[in-house]
């Protein structure tokens, strides 16, 4: 008795709140809600790169990378061929190219892989506004952890080491633009793998071959005339040979482009080729984070339950 | 009690394959207003292999309904169709008189939802990550009653990855609760708990559909826990509904059908289910002409019944009529232990 009683009297008061909140819905204010969305995924963001900050497993990392670029950029005597720019000016260029590189084509999907597997992505999905917000967030502390690096290795660079920083307004004026363009061209293309890598273990070996592959044949640590023909022309279909092509042409003095395999910096080259990476990565990772969203319904373990289920109705 | 208001129920007894189409009782009887969820022969198969065969179901507003079934018999499945994770085959089915497969944000902010498997998130704090789901939503709870609510307050600091399983799971639920949904999923909430970790549980969600007017859809392998939780139950075998009720009355009709047992002149156990005990017992000993030995009867309980239709579920819905092998065979197994749970026997 006591129970329907129960259910009953809340009932009526479940019904009363329902309808109060279909009427607010019926004012539809589709753009509050749009607003909102955004506002979550700024604080999603600004959070998660707090988090990122405060892990010191994450932070050393990034630090050793920077660290190694440092050694090797303040061990390498030599000059650049042909000209008397230091070695060591063209190494620190090229990583300050490959560590954005890596944060769109190495972090990025691991750490979309990563969240598949756990969850996250499905419990956004369950949420009103969470994958926009999601994306809006992983963007935000993508772009921090590029140019948090690129800061930390030029200021090190420049004080430690001795290594380059822009001339001139316009110098910098490149640096920005190349390295946003280059974000640009790398992150869609990591969120796309990111979509279809299966998880976090084989993402790791997936992708870290063929990046290592491209940073040693992009010009990014050897100059690139002075690479074999052929190997020049495959690296010249990815971005990393562009994004460390132009990293140079904003820190190098303009007496470097005769190491240059055009003999100029190709500014408009460059542009394109990012771009229509940019226009690629973007085409691809719509798609592709749609399927893998819509597809994340159950984890591994539901997975295993619809196996169980299907052996079972099949016995 | 409610089961005035409902229709005749089909009798929980092991059925096959054949008897879907009758143990299909689900009516829409809620006396104010429609049901928040109303499936109508939802079906579901994973290229030729079907495992869900025709399911209907209304869950009224306010209500703890479990699904109740083993391993592998499409309770996931089920409630992944419902909370439009998953695309079913065929069949009308509506949560809160949306279409699941074309709920959109409006429709997500009204339902909540606690996987099994969640570990995301890890490395935020629960109330910093509670405070933060808040906000996608347009008249969010307080974060820090909810965390009341869920018995987490004191652990609002705790890094999500370093809460155990309970607290994990609790912290899902107010994590599911924080937009005021007015529809609950729970898929097998309590799987891996310790009992005091699930007696807290199982409060906590009492609380929330008692005091909130949450309505709760709950799955669970647990007999026990769907007795103790729902108002009503429905058991799923195999992709199929073959009951359908409050615990009562499903207890009431299990133990309709008694089981005679005892030793035939010839030396050999008999069993025989009947429905009319002492009509079987007066026959036997007017054959017999004097005392049955080793003679008992016995009104199985609602665990009993449970377990012998998941057993006949197992065994590939081997015959709609449970012949007395293959029937006590299961029940063997499973009913000394089982006699224990009679809390339901009439």
């Amino acid at each position: 008795m006591t129970t329907s009683e129960t259910t009953n009297r809340t009932t009526t008061q479940t019904a009363a709140r329902t309808t109060t909140r279909t009427d607010a819905q019926a004012g539809a204010r589709p753009r509050a809600a749009g607003l909102r969305h955004m506002r979550a995924g700024f604080q999603r963001g600004a959070i998660e790169v707090r988090h990122l900050m405060r892990n010191p497993k994450e932070m050393s990392g990034f630090l050793g990378n920077v660290v190694v670029a440092l050694v090797l950029a303040g061990t390498l005597s030599k000059k650049v061929p042909g000209t008397h720019i230091p070695m060591g000016h063209l190494t620190l260029a090229g990583f300050a190219a490959y560590l954005l590189f890596q944060v769109g084509l190495i972090n990025l999907p691991q750490v979309l892989v990563t969240e598949r597997e756990e969850g996250a992505l499905l419990r956004l999905r369950a949420t009103p506004g969470g994958i926009p917000a999601y994306l809006v967030a992983k963007a935000m502390v993508m772009v921090a952890m590029a140019y948090g690096t690129l800061i930390l290795l030029l200021g090190a660079g420049a004080l430690l080491v001795d290594g380059p920083l822009p001339r001139d307004a316009a110098g910098w004026l490149t640096l920005l633009w190349v390295t946003a363009l280059g974000l640009l061209a790398v992150m869609p293309l990591g969120a796309a793998i990111g979509a279809v890598l299966p998880n976090p273990r084989e993402a790791l070996a997936f992708i870290m071959l063929p990046a290592m592959g491209l940073l040693v044949t992009s010009g990014a640590v050897f100059p690139f005339s002075s690479l074999p023909v052929v190997v020049q022309k495959i690296a010249a279909v990815f971005p990393l040979k562009w994004m460390a092509q132009g990293v140079r042409a904003a820190l190098l003095p303009d007496a470097a482009r005769a190491a240059e395999p055009a003999g100029s910096w190709e500014l408009p080259t460059i542009a394109m080729v990012l771009s229509a990476w940019a226009v690629l990565g973007f085409l691809l990772a719509i798609p592709l984070l749609r399927r893998a969203a819509r597809r994340e319904s159950g984890s591994r373990l539901t997975e295993r339950h619809r196996k169980a289920g299907l052996s079972g109705a099949a016995a | 009690m409610t089961s005035t208001a409902h229709p005749p129920l089909e009798p929980l007894r092991p059925t096959g394959p054949d008897d879907s189409a009758t143990t299909t009782a689900a009516t829409p009887t809620a006396p104010d207003g429609p049901p928040v969820i109303q499936v109508r022969d939802m079906r579901m198969a994973y290229g030729d292999v079907a495992v869900l065969h025709g399911i209907d179901l209304d869950i009224h507003r306010g209500e703890i309904f479990a699904l109740l079934g083993p391993n592998g018999a499409g309770k996931t499945t089920t409630v992944e169709i419902l909370e439009g994770f998953r695309q079913r085959s065929a069949g009308d089915v509506r949560v809160l008189g949306t279409d699941p497969a074309r709920g959109g944000d409006a429709w997500r902010a009204r339902i909540g939802l606690v996987l099994q498997s969640w570990r995301d998130h890890r490395r935020w704090r629960g109330g910093e990550l509670l405070a933060h789901f808040a906000t996608y939503y347009p008249d969010p709870r307080d974060p820090d009653a909810t965390l009341d609510l869920v018995g987490l307050r004191d652990r609002a600091d705790r890094q999500v990855g370093q809460l155990s399983g309970g607290q994990r799971r609790r912290l899902d639920v107010a994590l599911a609760v924080i937009g005021r949904p007015e529809m609950l999923f729970l898929d097998e909430p309590t799987t891996g708990f310790d009992p005091e970790a699930r007696h807290d549980f199982h409060l906590m969600v009492e609380r929330l559909a008692r005091e909130e007017g949450v309505s709760v859809l709950l799955t669970t392998h647990d007999l026990v826990e769907a007795e103790r939780l729902a108002d009503r139950i429905a058991v799923l075998v195999s992709g199929r509904i073959r009951a359908y009720g409050t615990p009562v009355e499903l207890a009431r009709r299990a133990a309709a059908q008694a089981e005679v047992r005892w030793t035939a002149a010839d030396g050999t156990p008999r069993r025989e289910r009947t429905e009319d005990p002492s009509r079987l017992v007066w026959d036997l000993h007017r054959a017999a002409d004097g005392p049955i030995a080793d003679l008992e009867v016995r009104r199985p309980t609602l665990e009993d019944t449970y377990l012998h239709m998941v057993h006949s579920g197992d065994a590939a819905d081997a015959a709609s009529d449970i012949s007395n092998e293959d029937g006590n065979g299961a029940g063997d197994g499973n009913g000394s232990v089982l006699t224990r749970g009679k809390k339901h026997a009439a």
